[in-house]
């Protein structure tokens, strides 16, 4: 701001000369427009402002001080409109930071966040069975939970007294003396050869998956449960053997488990299968090193598998000299506490929400 | 079953130097995994799980049988001294086809007895303590050591000859366990003439028990039928060691075997003396010979092994083979009752060259990819279209209590009851999901859930005269107050509309969408999975045309009472708008606050008129005129 000769103001009278000296300080306690519009009233309206007085003033002001008085007293109202235009510029421009500011949303607040639920970790285990198998061309058979022994024990070659027959290990029904809560998925097994036995050249052979609750007469303890989840596998064609079962296995657990996923296989016996294999595979905890979940040994049992028995093709009326075939059958619970580290299986059916957040989710 | 190493070692010397867990590796390839190993005064003992096909390895010498096999080696040898056998002392009748054979001998014993100390220690570490009674204890250990399982009776309380044959109904016995038990005609029993004294390889009986003033045994070394030993073995809840080894099929050719190794063992623990040995019966038929074919066991094996390594292996495991390079004929041994077919022989080749030789590879299959089921592909896309709606899906128990389905089942629980349920609360099919997601989502609000939002996909039951019938059913249970996590959503309670949305967003048709509420604010819906939309056969529908034109939005605010639904009002503003570009009819707003005349509310409807050609305001106001007259006809008015 470019003030005028000091000489030339002294001529004004006392108060005109201290509202002059104020002017920069009221210029900058302006905080709002209205403040500054006030201001630029005081000092430079039309009727009453300062420089209204002052040019009043030099009316009366002694002729040889006029010429100095005047020019002084535009600079001065120059210097005034020039910083009012310029306070009023600051002004506007913080309004519009203030105004953005208050338009904005701070990032770093919780944003309002879509509802999210989650899948059970048993069904998404069970679906990522699926996935894994689905580019092997197998697909999804079902079958019902209320099954016939026939379905569930005879078609397997069960035979008439296996303990798994009795009440002490199968759910039957009151009125239905035949009916039973499946024991295991391979019902359902049993279910397709028979569908599809008329077929079967026709189709060129049988792959399917067939996940599922099923039910045994376990009381509900922290590794027991009378109704669980398992996934069964089968695979009929011609000239199958358990090098297939085994390239098909190690093929799921690399898709399960990661590239690393090693597989292992001990014999072992189930009515329906001959020759019989337990599968392990490599510790997904400590990978093999040894640790608590393994027991030391670095394998962990996984499934059972095996060869289907010729009598199983043969009661569904398949030949068991033309058609072979593998199946597999996998403990969804089992594998699920196995891989979480879930210490107690009644949590997958409690249904906390807190848990099911945790293992859940949509994959 | 429980393997002592140092007794293990005594059978079969080879595997001496061989690390416990080698030995348990080597095991486990074998087909028996090992459970655990424990480290006792008599060294370790392993926990081995025997396949339940297998009776002839559960004993140490059993399992060295298998061990040898694979490894080639030879197994120790047993010092024998067979009993002379002559003419029965005490008459014996083998009346039941169950019992082939039944080897037995009398002994007096000596003024002393005593259990060595190493097979105290030996029965020690099985778990199995020594009774201070030679005969018994040397029974257990015979049983443990070589597997056949024997018995001795008091001979001075015997009561005339001994008879093999079925219970008759009436009879009882209290066994050695000191538990009365009824017997029933399928009950294979010894008895003598004062009736039942033993349940045939089971248990003894009370009455001709040994104890420390017995001076004479008999002894028995039978075998009896697997299969009735197993269903007498379930049916009285009585499962010894005798009853796994005879139920897995013991071996009929150490009948004799076992009597005379528990005979000397009696005359070197208790000085006894022999009266007579002799037997009855004999051993069941020779198993049949099986056949192997190269080109079988190059299918199951997935690669050419040559027939003669498979009959060298066969050998080893103690058949008779004949083979010529293209087959194999195998006579199993005594031992071995778990194999009867082609395919079983095969799995042994297999078994003992390891199943970690075999090759590995994917299986050539011609038939064709099927798709996945509908039913299948529905209930997945529902549950992920729930799940990222905010609902959590759960898993409940099939089976629930006579009330809890009683509440919310639509058909009597008869014919959905289970006969052996594991209790009353666990006893009937369920015909409802709700009771099991009430209890899912109360559990939730009393561990202080703000919000619960639940569903189950699974079969309900229903009676039928042939048996319960499964319908795939959807439910879903939302509680406690939504919103108010952030600072922008308000929270509120849950209301039913925001379910009923939830459910059309799902394809439920109006009139199946039905939200019931539960009480303590719980809100639920059940909906049959039938009832939700099938999935498209094609992946995209057929082109259907749409307006470029632009649309027009008129506002109608109207007086209502609360007697007309917005479902009626709506039909008849449809119906006088029928033929008209209306596009869509809804409600924007609801208003029931002051100013209104009793009995009454505001709606805000809004029209949407969309045709193809640009719309005049002057016929949409034509439009909003009929549908207001409309309006009228159902007691509405335009709000002032």
């Amino acid at each position: 701001m470019t003030l005028p000769d000091s000489n030339a103001l002294s001529l004004l009278p006392d108060d005109m000369a201290e509202a002059c000296e104020r002017f920069p300080a009221a210029l900058s306690a302006c905080a709002s427009l209205d403040e500054l519009n006030r201001l630029k009233g005081v000092y430079t309206g039309r009727d009453g402002s300062l420089s209204a007085r002052m040019m009043e003033s030099l009316k009366s002001s002694p002729k040889e001080q006029k010429r100095d008085l005047g020019a002084a007293i535009n600079t001065l109202k120059k210097t005034w409109e020039e910083g009012l235009k310029a306070r009023l510029t600051e002004l506007e421009s913080e309004k519009k930071r203030l105004d953005s500011v208050k338009n904005a949303w701070d990032a770093t607040l919780p944003p309002p966040m879509p509802p999210a639920g989650a899948l059970h970790p048993l069904n998404r285990l069970m679906d990522r069975l699926v996935d894994v198998f689905r580019p092997l061309g197998y697909h999804v058979e079902e079958g019902p939970e209320v099954e016939t022994e026939e379905h569930n024990f005879d078609g397997l070659n069960i035979p008439e007294d296996h303990p798994a027959r009795g009440t002490a290990d199968t759910f039957y029904l009151e009125q239905h003396s035949k009916l039973l809560l499946r024991t295991h998925t391979s019902p359902v097994q049993v279910r397709v050869l028979k569908r599809l036995a008329p077929e079967l050249e026709a189709k060129g052979g049988i792959r399917f998956l067939a996940p599922g609750r099923v039910y045994r007469k376990d009381e509900i303890d922290p590794t027991h449960s009378p109704m669980f989840h398992q996934v069964e596998g089968m695979l009929v064609g011609k000239g199958i053997g358990m090098h297939h079962l085994k390239g098909t296995l190690a093929y799921a657990m690399k898709a399960l488990f990661g590239p690393n996923a090693d597989v292992r296989f001990r014999p072992s016996y189930f009515p329906f299968v001959e020759p019989g294999c337990e599968m392990d595979v490599h510790c997904p905890l400590c990978g093999g090193s040894g640790c608590r979940v393994c027991k030391g040994s670095g394998w962990v049992e996984i499934l059972g598998a095996g060869l289907i028995h010729p009598n199983v093709l043969r009661i569904a009326g398949i030949d068991p000299e033309i058609w072979s075939g593998f199946a597999f059958g996998m403990g969804v619970e089992r594998t699920a506490m196995m891989v979480s580290q879930t210490p107690d299986l009644r949590l997958f059916f409690e249904n906390d929400q807190r848990f099911l957040k945790a293992m859940g989710g949509l994959d | 079953m429980f393997l002592s190493l140092k007794d293990l070692h005594q059978e079969l010397p080879a595997v001496i130097t061989t690390s416990v867990g080698d030995l348990s590796d080597l095991i486990a390839s074998l087909g028996f995994p090992i459970d655990d190993v424990a480290e006792g005064e008599h060294g370790p003992v392993l926990e081995v799980d025997i396949t339940a096909n297998r009776g002839d390895v559960m004993s140490h010498r059993g399992l060295a049988r298998d061990l040898a096999a694979k490894l080639g080696k030879e197994l120790s040898t047993v010092d024998l001294d067979p009993l002379e056998e002559g003419e029965p002392l005490v008459q014996v009748r083998l009346e039941a086809d169950a019992c082939a054979l039944y080897s037995t001998a009398v002994l007096t014993l000596g003024a002393l007895q005593s259990t060595p100390e190493d097979v105290k220690k030996f029965l020690a570490s099985l778990g199995s303590g020594s009774k201070d009674l030679a005969a018994v204890d040397a029974s257990n250990e015979l049983l443990h050591r070589y597997g056949h399982p024997t018995h001795a009776f008091d001979a001075d309380k015997l009561r005339g000859g001994i008879v093999i044959r079925y219970g008759r109904a009436g009879e009882k016995i209290v066994t050695l366990d000191g538990v009365e038990r009824s017997l029933t005609d399928k009950d294979l029993v010894i008895a003598d003439d004062s009736g039942p004294i033993a349940l045939a390889g089971l248990m003894g009986g009370e009455n001709t028990k040994v104890g420390v003033d017995t001076r004479r045994v008999l002894l028995e070394s039978a075998w009896f039928e697997p299969r009735v030993v197993r269903a007498m073995a379930r049916r009285h809840g009585l499962h010894t060691d005798a009853s796994h080894r005879f139920g897995r099929g013991a071996d009929p050719s150490m009948a004799r075997i076992a009597r005379d190794l528990l005979a000397a063992r009696l005359k070197a623990w208790a000085g006894a003396s022999l009266d007579g040995a002799w037997t009855e019966g004999q051993e069941p038929a020779v198993a049949k010979p099986i056949s192997l074919t190269k080109e079988l066991l190059h299918r199951i094996a997935g690669e050419p092994l040559s027939i003669e390594d498979a009959a060298a292996i066969l050998r080893r495991l103690g058949c008779l083979v004949e083979a010529n390079h293209l087959s194999l004929r195998a006579v199993p041994p005594s031992w071995r009752h778990d194999l009867s077919l082609s395919e079983d022989l095969a799995e042994e080749v297999l078994r003992l060259r390891g199943y970690d030789l075999i090759p590995s590879t994917l299986p050539p299959v011609k038939a064709d990819p099927e798709p996945l089921a509908k039913d299948y592909q529905k209930r997945h896309s529902t549950a992920r279209r729930l799940a990222s709606l905010g609902f959590f899906q759960t898993v409940t128990l099939g089976f629930i209590s006579p009330e809890a389905d009683a509440e919310f089942a639509g058909t009597p629980a008869a014919g959905r009851i289970l006969g052996n349920p594991l209790g009353y609360e666990y006893s009937v099919l369920r015909g409802s999901l709700l009771p099991s997601l009430k209890h899912a989502a109360e559990h939730n609000l009393r561990q202080g859930a703000r919000e619960v939002r639940l569903f189950e996909i699974a079969p309900t039951f229903h009676t039928t005269s042939d048996g319960p019938e499964e319908h795939s059913t959807l439910s879903l249970v939302w509680a406690g107050e939504t919103g108010g996590l952030d600072p922008i959503t308000p929270k509120g309670p849950v209301l039913p509309a925001a379910l009923q949305g939830v459910l059309a967003a799902l394809g439920v048709p109006g009139a199946k969408a039905e939200v019931q509420t539960l009480g303590g604010g719980l809100l639920a819906a059940e909906v049959a999975m039938a009832d939700i939309p099938d999935p498209s056969e094609r992946v995209i529908p057929n082109f259907r045309g749409f307006s470029r034109f632009p649309s027009v939005e008129r506002d109608l605010s109207l007086v209502v009472p609360f007697e007309l639904s917005f479902g009626r009002l709506a039909e008849a503003i449809h119906g006088a708008l029928a033929g008209t570009p209306l596009h869509t009819l809804t409600c924007v707003d609801i208003y029931r606050g002051k100013g209104l005349p009793e009995g009454h509310q505001a709606w805000l409807l809004r029209l949407i008129f969309q045709g193809d050609r640009t719309l005049l305001g002057d016929e949409v106001d034509g439009w909003v005129d009929l549908a207001l007259d409309a309006a009228r006809s159902q007691k509405a008015e335009l709000r002032g």
